[in-house]
């Protein structure tokens, strides 16, 4: 039941993506410019009307919707400095509304419309609407007017990556597509990396490494783009069998002290997948054990349930079992592991429990039957929660779901500054998040329609196993014992060493006794033919 | 009537048959002692003519988890009069026949560690604790004033049996906090007398096996 090698390279790959954009190097935000260098300020046309801008729209409510779409007018070059005599002076709405006129008065061509899109991108993102921060940071980025701001747009970018974000926005318009001969040094590595992975994604490595060997040797991109490149390689090896190589490379990124710990983690788990591929289940385990957890972590149930299958399949029932009832914890309890319930059923009935391993097996039809009369029926399956809870707990489906969410809480946020942002900017901004919003809930449903499938097919091939076990334990209930035969001798236990404690488990989980749970269970076979 | 009382042990046959195996927690112990060197602070509060403020300084070798020897600890108190004794002479006339004070105690315990747990500290946090008991003997140092009108002072060394209680809190591997209550039960030529200690000290633990 244990995923195969092709499943498990999707999970794989899944990672890809989540290692570009999970763990890049935390920035600290980027420093404004100091309050003495503002970038400077055209001198004021004759003509110029700033007071109409810098006015609260609150104040004239009546003629709102008109002042949103009458043309901006030009605007005096004085509005910019208010804009951020107000930002520096930590009032972010207001000389949001200021940046926004600024930025609808002027050309493009002007020398402070790029720094007034980046001003505009910082206020927003100091209110919480990071998305429409993105959107102001990638248009300088993108539109390059002002070689000044964009290392700091891009440095502010490279933050913004750390938490729920366009990726199509950001990581293929900006960082996918950047013109590298002119980058400063602090962003090129990360730019090389991305337009790498963004190169393997669409399956041209050798693209991928013109970007890689760019990286500066032992950098914190060279690692990662490491581990990007070994888990493209490996999908391409589907069931061709690992080299050994492959596995040491994996090892080496393991203890690659820059890699973050998660990363560390994946490449660890890496090295145990491809061993218990090969069945070397003892050198899995071993892996599995060099896994390192923050403390008090739960850790991941795929982890566990790995564990578990790998110590079933080397004979360590009780160990096996005991993974189990971590699986049980509440930390795992809406997790969709269908596997769980046949590795138990399997433990009892290896040791003969054989009513125990009936109800383990049944368990998983009763717990899942909406979802499997859902799959019976051919009912929209992304309507049934617990396989769109499955679909969305990982991979692009949770990356989409998570940054969709965090749209939602931002067009919350928006409505606050209804009154200091002004209608025109408000007007904007809400459309800008709209949209967003709408494509974000487009690229959901089309990545849920299809990771729901995979969970649906997965939990049907559980529920045929189920089928399969309940019929052979059904067998096996009346079996008859010959003459002669004896109960099987009880298993040592190993017993609890002078430097441990044991706590016995009365259903209360600690985390930090996660991974320390020991099962005392007799076996009840009989052995035929003694005596 | 024998089959209601069977009832509970059906119970737990069925139980068993379908809910087979007993789960422990095995863990490798977080915190274990080896050279312990205690500093702690406490009163001596049982005497109505004075309080003690103490100073204690003890080492202590743990041979296992549970077992070790206080091998010797010594205690100085700082006493200071609670006034009764001017008030008996000013306001009764009364004088004690023979007035003592603790100078100091000496002595060395065999420490006993059943209970070691942990608790969860806002449910963020978990924190390590064990609760151990005091058993051995001291000398007491007393002051004695046998003529108090005259000044007139002598000291005495009272053999004493100790026991007591106490709480270790584990802050990180080599340092924890011993809350410790004891009782010096000391056989002198006038009777038995009781010193009573409450402390609390630092424990700086060397050499663990960690």
């Amino acid at each position: 039941m244990r995923g195969d090698v092709k499943t498990r390279l999707v999970v794989f790959l899944g990672l890809v993506p989540g290692l570009a954009l999970g763990q890049a190097q935390p920035t600290p935000p980027t420093a404004a410019p100091a309050q003495g260098t503002p970038p400077a300020a055209k001198p004021a046309p004759a003509a110029a009307t700033p007071a109409a801008a810098g006015t609260p729209a609150a104040a004239t409510p009546p003629a709102a919707p008109e002042a949103a779409k009458a043309p901006a007018e030009k605007v005096d070059a004085a509005l910019f400095d208010e804009a951020l005599q107000d930002y520096f002076a930590d009032h972010k709405e207001s000389a949001a509304r200021k940046l926004y006129a600024y930025i609808e008065g002027s050309p493009p061509t002007d020398e402070n419309h790029p720094w007034a899109q980046y001003f505009l991108a910082r206020c927003f993102i100091d209110l919480g609407l990071r998305h429409a921060g993105a959107v102001y940071l990638a248009k300088v980025a993108r539109e390059r007017s002002n070689p000044q701001v964009l290392p700091r747009t891009l440095e502010a970018l490279r933050t913004l990556i750390l938490v729920p974000h366009d990726e199509v926005l950001i990581d293929e318009q900006v960082f996918g597509s950047l013109d590298l001969g002119f980058l400063p040094d602090s962003v090129s590595d990360y730019a090389n990396y991305e337009q790498g992975l963004v190169d393997l994604r669409v399956g041209n490595e050798r693209w991928a490494n013109t970007h890689f060997l760019k990286l500066e040797e032992g950098s914190v991109e060279a690692s990662r783009a490491k581990f990007a490149l070994l888990v493209t390689r490996l999908k391409k090896l589907s069931g061709k069998g690992v080299p050994d190589e492959m596995i040491e490379d994996f090892l080496a990124l393991s203890n690659d002290e820059k890699l973050t710990l998660e990363a560390r983690n994946e490449a660890r788990l890496a090295v145990a997948r491809l061993r218990y591929e090969r069945k070397d289940f003892e050198g899995a385990l071993k892996a599995y054990d060099m896994v390192q957890l923050p403390a008090l972590d739960p850790g991941r149930a795929t982890l566990y349930l790995e564990e578990a299958w790998t110590r079933y399949n080397i004979g360590q029932l009780r160990a096996a079992m005991g993974l189990l009832t971590t699986l049980d914890a509440p930390s795992f309890r809406e997790e969709f592991l269908p596997d769980k319930y046949i590795l138990r059923a399997l433990v009892y009935r290896d040791l003969c429990h054989y009513l125990p391993a009936k109800r383990a097996a049944k368990e998983l039809t009763r717990r899942y039957a909406e979802s499997l009369d859902a799959i019976r029926e051919r009912e929209d399956l992304t309507l049934d929660a617990r396989l769109r809870a499955a679909a969305s707990s990982h991979g692009s489906t949770k990356r989409a779901a998570k940054f969709r969410d965090s749209l939602n809480l931002e067009i919350e946020l928006k409505t606050r500054y209804a009154g200091g942002f002004g209608d025109r900017l408000f007007t904007q901004v809400t459309k800008l998040y709209d949209l967003a919003y709408a494509e974000a809930e487009r690229i959901y449903r089309q990545r849920l329609q299809e990771a729901v499938r995979e969970e649906a097919d997965k939990l049907l091939l559980a529920a045929e196993q189920v089928r399969l076990m309940e019929y052979e334990v059904g067998l096996k209930l009346y079996e008859r014992i010959k003459r002669g035969a004896k109960v099987v001798q009880p298993e040592k236990q190993t017993p609890i060493g002078p430097g441990q404690e044991a706590f016995r488990f009365d259903g209360e989980y600690w985390n930090d006794e996660l991974r320390s749970y020991r099962v005392s269970i007799p076996s009840r076979c009989v052995e035929e033919g003694a005596l | 009537m024998l089959l209601v009382l069977l009832l509970p042990l059906a119970a737990r046959a069925q139980e068993e048959l379908e809910n087979p195996g007993v789960v422990l927690a095995v863990q490798d112990r977080a915190f274990r002692m080896n050279s312990e060197l205690m500093l702690a602070i406490g009163v001596v509060p049982l005497d109505a003519f004075y309080k003690g403020l103490s100073g204690e300084v003890s080492y202590t070798y743990h041979f296992s988890d549970s077992i070790a020897w206080q091998i010797g600890r010594f205690l100085y108190s700082y006493n200071i009069s609670t006034g009764l004794q001017n008030q008996l002479v000013r306001d009764f006339g009364v004088n004690p026949t023979a007035f003592t004070q603790t100078n100091w105690i000496a002595g060395s315990d065999f420490m006993w560690t059943p209970i070691y747990g942990k608790f969860a500290w806002l449910n963020s946090s978990v924190a390590h604790f064990e609760i151990y008991t005091l058993l051995g003997f001291s000398v007491v140092n007393q002051r004695v004033s046998s003529d108090i009108a005259a000044g007139t002072t002598s000291t005495t060394f009272v053999p004493g049996i100790n026991f007591g209680i106490g709480w270790r809190f584990y802050i990180s591997k080599t340092v924890s906090l011993r809350f410790e209550w004891s009782d010096n039960v000391c056989f002198s030529t006038t009777g038995v007398q009781n010193i009573m200690v409450v402390q609390l000290g630092v424990a700086f633990n060397f050499g663990s096996t960690e």
